[in-house]
């Protein structure tokens, strides 16, 4: 084992988001030593690319804002198979940490009063998304970065965690290769907390780039750890569907919180033909109260556009598939048209949306401010990841935390749009504390070669196969395609079964790559290593998905389109079985105490 | 294919080569494809072994910052038909040490941000219970511009002064110690000296402003330049006097 560069820390976060670089500032704060491990460039993560702000109740705009309404709006976001206590904490402590993170310094809108300003998004009943301009998570990672560069904890950049070592139960660090030279790299910890975030490149449309391929939720299954709630993916309503080089990048709900109507080819506001029983008392009954609402006029309810994103994505596939779609396949969002309702609208425009306006402009030749975008569903987000501790944000596995996106629980089977960002300065904090808290508490564990050696030899796999002629990229291709297709924004049995058996193939093609050249800054071998945990999750949401025999929030079965009571009182567990095999479970969903019950009631 | 263009790439492996080296390949010329997508098709389809780094494909990572035709561009954000007929010549950011390829080593940078001290300081922080600090939409307005900054380092490929004296602090670190001195929520601008005491470049920095032309996000990196070094001469007469800036 002297062999490989070898380092020691207390606590070990793998990734480096918001919810990494928040749980390394916390435990670091707590005098641990801390390591953290990011695959790619320090504040480049995922978090950089989120838009619309961060969901706390602050109620800096409309002072009946408070955390009750919030967790009843995410629970009712969430069809209520939620984590209900983590959408309490979640509920509660929002305001503190986005607080906490306008005294580090980070920027936002201001209020007349010179307030943090808030915005509408989807499913929150008042304006609560704290933001800047459309440029939320670039503020987020950075404010987080600059403040943690300054706390003493070691920062591994470029660099990708493909094991975690265990010392008997308890997690004992974990096994890395650094992406330029490929070299490995030893990390011994007595706590590791997983923050990795998304699984989007399982899907051929997604907004998430090359990094999200489910890294967090593999190593965490393998190390033992179950995973919940797979089945429950977020399509994302509004990606660019136009040119096909951006295709699935994401266009922000802001732009109907501002006011964006969703258009089909015949110019109608197709949102409004459909408005599920549980929105219905807090929806616009037409598209100018819609508007009003958008204006701040307190007695309108919330336009159609802004339904949660799950109904808003299935309504598009719907305009599209009954061909009233744009010409590129999707319809058209439209922020354009408010210049009949205010003056200054493309300078109001430009300064609410500064990014979409460049956005659309540099990638698209699009003035959004002249003309209407086009958009489609897009992969976006998991709902389900690893099943934690609501308190401590502790796995199954002792010593093994997760956070973000790679954690499951308060999003139940549908995530409110600024939920993500707050979600990971809440449970990030909170996984930090508690990871350095149980590394004060226990001793250091061992570890053991055979596990490294193995963990070794697994890598080195790729290039030593004979016989093999397929590269990895055709198998991530091929899957990305089949995942879209079978087990997508609308699932039926037939499919999913085939998506099972196609998965089998693409295992075996998968064990048989072969990768050619040395470890250097090798992205085939690297693809070659990720088609393990993209093979896993996907297995995982197909496997899940194929069990839920209902609809609700980001799961939907053509064969079973309502939503049906057996489902409404369980979650859907999976881990691996003494044989390798994935196993599945349903799991009761623990009972609501009273006094949240009533919460829910009372917001009707 | 229909339309192609040639793209020339830097190749260097520093442990092998002697020197860096070009290599020539044909992509399809589309009229929406950026520089970037580009790349990926010589990657995915001609070459595995290009090295470079991207990561959102929309203008707010920063990762994927590399010289386009002599120019320091985002490649995500820049247009391969604006460059036809080409040949279209890639080439890894001027003035930082190359890992592989089209990799650059930005640590130096790191280093020169947290020498900003780029988070608030105050005489007296409050509890998190009393809420925010209040911030007018002027307040915000002074200083916004620059914190729009994403780390990109095309300003500092675009740097004459960086390029001759790497302890030259840089535009964007500059940039970011200024965005917090103009912060009305900041009580520090006197403990960020720091950034300019590492070498003469600052006095050596012209109005030219290469970092400002370059820049993707419009942040005025020359123009906080020039303020800090009005707010520098002020500041270090005062700090003489009193250490926290004269009870402002």
């Amino acid at each position: 084992m002297a062999e490989y560069e070898t380092h020691e820390h207390d606590v070990l976060v793998i990734g480096a988001g918001g919810a990494g670089l928040r749980a390394a500032i916390e435990a670091s704060a707590a005098g641990v030593s801390v390591g953290l491990v990011c695959k790619s460039l320090l504040g480049k993560a995922h978090t950089v690319m989120a838009e619309g702000g961060i969901a706390a109740a602050l109620a800096n705009v409309d002072e009946r804002d408070n955390w009750k309404v919030h967790f009843s709006d995410t629970m009712r976001g969430g069809q209520y198979v939620n984590n209900w206590r983590m959408a309490q904490l979640h509920a509660q402590e929002a305001p503190a940490r986005v607080h906490e993170l306008e005294a580090w310094g980070a920027v936002f809108d201001r209020t007349p009063d010179g307030r943090i300003l808030q915005r509408n998004f989807g499913g929150h009943k008042y304006p609560r998304l704290a933001h800047v301009g459309d440029r939320t998570g670039l503020e987020l990672i950075r404010t987080l970065q600059d403040h943690g560069i300054h706390l003493g904890m070691e920062v591994y950049m470029e660099c990708t965690v493909v094991k975690l070592l265990k010392d008997g139960d308890r997690i004992a660090g974990a096994f890395a290769y650094y992406r330029d030279r490929g070299r490995f790299v030893i990390f011994k910890a007595k706590a590791v907390v997983l923050a990795t975030g998304g699984i989007g490149k399982a899907y051929k449309i997604t907004s998430n780039s090359w990094e999200y391929t489910g890294d967090g939720h593999t190593l965490a299954y393998d190390a033992g750890a179950d995973l919940q709630d797979m089945e429950f993916l977020q399509f994302h309503p509004t990606g660019m569907i136009w040119p096909t080089s951006v295709q699935g990048i994401l266009v922000t709900e802001g732009v109907r919180g501002e006011g964006g109507i969703l258009v089909n080819n015949k110019g109608e506001q197709f949102m409004y033909k459909d408005i599920p029983d549980l929105y219905k008392n807090q929806t616009a009954k037409d598209p100018e109260e819609g508007w009003r609402y958008c204006q701040g006029d307190r007695n309108a309810q919330r336009p159609a556009e802004l339904l949660t994103r799950d109904h808003v994505a299935r309504c598009i596939r719907r305009e599209v598939n009954e061909g009233r779609g744009s010409p590129h396949g999707g319809v058209f969002l439209d922020i354009s048209w408010i210049k009949s309702k205010i003056p200054n609208a493309p300078e109001h425009i430009k300064r609410k949306l500064p990014s979409m306006y460049h956005q659309f402009k540099e990638l698209g030749d699009i003035d959004i401010t002249k003309e209407a975008m086009e958009v489609g569903p897009t992969t976006h987000y998991i709902m389900g990841g690893v099943k934690v501790d609501a308190e401590s944000q502790m796995s199954r596995v002792p010593g093994l935390f997760a956070c973000g996106e790679c954690a499951v629980g308060i999003n139940g089977a549908n995530r409110l749009g600024g939920n993500s960002l707050s979600d990971l300065i809440v449970f990030g904090k909170r996984a930090g504390e508690f990871a350095a808290k149980y590394a004060k508490d226990k001793g250091a564990p061992a570890l053991h070669n055979d596990q490294v050696e193995e963990a070794a030899r697994w890598t080195l796999a790729p290039f030593e196969r004979a016989g093999g002629t397929e590269g990895p990229y055709q198998i991530q291709y091929d899957l990305q395609n089949m995942m879209q297709d079978l087990v997508g924004i609308v699932r039926r049995e037939d499919e999913m079964l085939r998506a099972l058996e196609g998965l089998g193939k693409l295992r075996r093609r998968a064990q048989e790559a072969k990768v050619a050249g040395n470890r250097e800054y090798n992205p085939g071998w690297h693809t070659a290593l990720d088609l393990h945990n993209l093979l896993t999750v996907s297995e995982a949401i197909a496997r899940s998905a194929l069990v839920r025999k209902e609809s609700r929030g980001g799961h939907f079965r053509d064969d079973f389109p309502a939503k049906a009571d057996k489902f409404a009182k369980v979650n859907l567990v999976v881990r691996k079985g003494p044989d390798g095999q994935m196993q599945l479970e349903e799991v009761p969903i623990p009972e609501m105490p009273e006094e949240l019950k009533q919460i829910i009631k009372e917001m009707g | 294919m229909a339309e192609a263009i040639t793209l020339e790439v830097t190749r260097y492996h520093p442990e092998r080569d002697e020197e860096p080296s070009l290599q020539s390949d044909e992509v399809p010329l589309r009229k929406e494809w950026v520089v970037l997508d580009a790349l990926n098709y010589v990657k995915d389809k001609v070459d595995g072994t290009l090295s470079f780094r991207w990561s959102c494909r929309m203008g707010i990572c920063g990762s994927c910052g590399m010289m386009v035709n002599g120019a320091p561009k985002l490649t995500c954000a820049t247009f391969l038909s604006d460059y036809a007929p080409g040949p279209v010549r890639i080439a890894p950011l001027d003035n930082f040490p190359v890992i592989r390829d089209l990799v650059v080593d930005i640590s130096d940078f790191l280093i020169k941000l947290s020498r900003a001290k780029p988070w608030l300081i105050r005489k007296r922080e409050k509890p998190l219970s009393e809420g925010e600090y209040l911030q007018t939409a002027d307040e915000l307005d002074t200083y916004k511009q620059f914190s729009m900054c994403i780390n990109c380092m095309l300003c500092y490929a675009a740097c004459p002064v960086y390029g001759l004296d790497p302890l030259f602090s840089g535009p964007a670190a500059i940039a970011l110690a200024q965005r917090y001195n103009l912060d009305s929520r900041d009580e520090g601008s006197n403990q960020r000296l720091d950034i300019l005491s590492h070498s003469d470049g600052i006095w050596g920095c012209t109005f030219v402003g290469e970092c400002t032309e370059v820049c993707p996000k419009n942040v005025d990196p020359a123009g906080a330049i020039q303020q800090y070094k009005l707010t520098a001469t002020k500041e270090w007469m005062k700090s003489f006097l009193m250490p926290w800036g004269g009870g402002e």
